[in-house]
């Protein structure tokens, strides 16, 4: 199983185990899950700290010492959250290669041409009885040119930017849905916004600021690692998207809080068009409900994602309280 | 809407209430010492704008600007409120006062320029807002007729549960203002020993509640009440 970051749009599968992604819909942003014995999972380390390696084969432009670093100050991107509890060890650099099944978390590069849209990926190994990590590896592709310069470089990827992304996924975040794209020639699609690091579709290269997490991101990690004071101290919003009294599977509900201007996002993935979000600064929020159209859905998660809705406003402001759950709330949309 | 860092403007304005008493003549038209009035009626509480904030995501470029989701506008309603005060007068001219009041204003987020529609929606919440606040009253010496005005300030706690009530927003307020009252009857020997109207003009500051930042924020409030003295 792995879920990666892409050029554009592409599917990657480099399965490591007989594990299925699938939509959690108890979730904000999309933390990545598994069914065992009927059960859905949370993808998660269950202690900390985490322990890396760093693969010792660099790329043209990009030593190992290099990638390491690079790797270390994502590391510590996401380990600064305030609200999360993590932390993690740089052990060493290793000759074993990223996806290789041997117990040790490794960063590194892999020349993978046939990829050709496929910037990095990340595979976990499960323990099927908890769903707890047991490994997780991230391979970036060295078929592109990739660069660790501080500004960053117009004809490069930006190794830091990427590591964020798929750090998060190897803490057990999913794709977050919150940007804007606009199709390309080629029949991928650029990227114009975003709102999370954890958006699939990369910036571009040169670009570096994926480096710096969004709210979206830091309740996202906050939620799967929180804090001994977040949950207390943010709320939760509980709802429904509906059409015609009908749920909707795969709407996709942003909670923009007109205090703070941070946007926090979510998926209706309940069988019932059930979603939550968490994280949430205590106090009103506006409530925007838009179909899955910015990538594809199969990025996010399995399932058919109905997107035959216009972007509809909840006509109230919801209220996130301080610790625990707001009011449900049903937000019927209509059809385009 | 007038945004004050501090409360400066406030003392200033009591200062010259006060100094605007001391040149009473003879003619002061509050009630005896330890008599105590108490007070019921409405008026109208008014309301802010509390900014505008945009849905921003990052763009694809250092260069550029953040990309517009949609925009918003929020303001916090106006709204009736119905308030109680008792008053106790120290001197003739001289009193002091505690009043409640109570109000359900509205939050009102105006949604516009959105990316993918272009409709202008408003999203609104309805909150309960408590308000307790003592003042000290100064009646001033020359009326008008049967009317005796008179001026106040003070401070005082407020409570805003939000809708739903999963949610309590706390501050404080300072008020300066004043009004004038009217004597419908009074009668020294009697139980109740006045009676008559009174109307009220205050300018609130307010710290905290629900607001989108820590400024103070400035409400003007209007009311009529119907007073009986003992």
């Amino acid at each position: 199983m792995s879920a990666g970051r892409r050029v554009h749009r592409s599917v990657v599968v480099a399965a490591l185990i007989a594990a299925v992604l699938v939509p959690r819909s108890a979730a904000a942003y999309l933390n990545l899950s598994v069914d065992l014995r009927g059960q859905t999972v949370r993808l998660r380390w269950a202690s900390t700290p985490v322990r890396w390696f760093a693969s010792n084969r660099g790329a043209p432009g990009v030593s190992a010492s290099d990638f390491q670093s690079a790797a270390a100050r994502a590391f510590s991107t996401w380990q600064a959250v305030p609200t999360a509890s993590l932390s993690f060890q740089f052990v060493g650099f290793t000759s074993a290669s990223a996806f290789d099944d041997d117990g040790t978390p490794t960063l590194g590069f892999e020349n993978r041409p046939d990829l050709e849209r496929v910037l990095g990926a990340t595979g976990f190994v499960l323990d099927i009885v908890t769903g707890e990590i047991v490994e997780s590896d991230i391979f970036f592709n060295s078929a592109f040119t990739w660069s660790v310069a501080a500004s960053g470089n117009p004809t490069a990827f930006d190794v830091q930017s990427v590591a964020t992304h798929e750090i998060g996924h190897f803490l057990g975040l999913g794709h977050s849905a919150l940007g804007e794209t606009e199709p390309r020639a080629d029949g991928g699609r650029r990227v114009l916004a975003s709102g999370a690091v954890m958006f699939p579709i990369s910036f571009g290269r040169g670009n570096t600021a994926d480096r710096e997490l969004q709210p979206d991101d830091i309740a996202g990690i906050s939620e799967l690692y929180p804090s001994s004071t977040f949950r207390a101290r943010t709320g939760v919003l509980r709802g429904r998207v509906l059409r015609g009294g009908r749920p909707v599977f795969g709407a996709h509900v942003i909670a923009f809080n007109p205090a703070t201007g941070q946007s926090i996002a979510g998926f209706a993935l309940g069988d019932d068009g059930s979603f939550q979000i968490a994280g949430l600064s205590p106090g009103p929020h506006v409530i925007r409900v838009e179909p899955l159209d910015d990538a594809d859905a199969e990025s996010f998660f399995d399932g058919s994602v109905d997107a035959n809705f216009s972007v509809t406003f909840y006509d109230r402001l919801f209220v996130a309280p301080k610790g625990g759950a707001g009011e449900q709330v049903d937000i019927t949309v209509r059809p385009k | 809407m007038i945004r004050l860092k501090s409360h400066t403007a406030l003392f200033v304005i009591a200062c010259c209430a006060c100094l605007t008493s001391t040149v009473a003549d003879a003619q002061v038209r509050g009630p005896a010492p330890g008599r105590i009035e108490v007070s019921g009626g409405g008026g109208w509480f008014g309301g802010e704008a509390l900014g505008q904030r945009d849905a921003n995501l990052r763009a694809n470029s250092a260069t550029s600007s953040p990309y517009r989701l949609f925009t918003t506008d929020t303001q916090f309603g106006a709204a009736p409120v119905l308030e109680a005060r008792v008053s106790v007068a120290l001197w003739r001219r001289l009193g002091i006062e505690g009043r409640f009041g109570y109000s359900r204003p509205e939050i009102r987020t105006s949604i516009s320029s959105d990316a993918e529609q272009g409709n202008t929606i408003t999203a609104v919440e309805q909150m309960d807002q408590y308000m307790v606040d003592g003042s000290v009253l100064v009646m001033l010496g020359r009326g008008f007729g049967n009317l005796a005005p008179f001026v106040a300030a003070g401070g005082g706690y407020l409570r805003q549960v939000h809708e739903g009530q999963t949610l309590i927003d706390e501050g404080h307020s300072y008020h300066v203002g004043g009004g004038i009252k009217r004597r419908l009857f009074t009668h020294d020997r009697r139980f109740v020993k006045s009676a008559g109207v009174r109307g009220d003009v205050r300018v609130y500051l307010v710290s905290n509640g629900a607001a989108f930042d820590t400024d103070t924020h400035s409400r003007v409030a209007a009311s009529g009440s119907f007073f009986v003295g003992f």
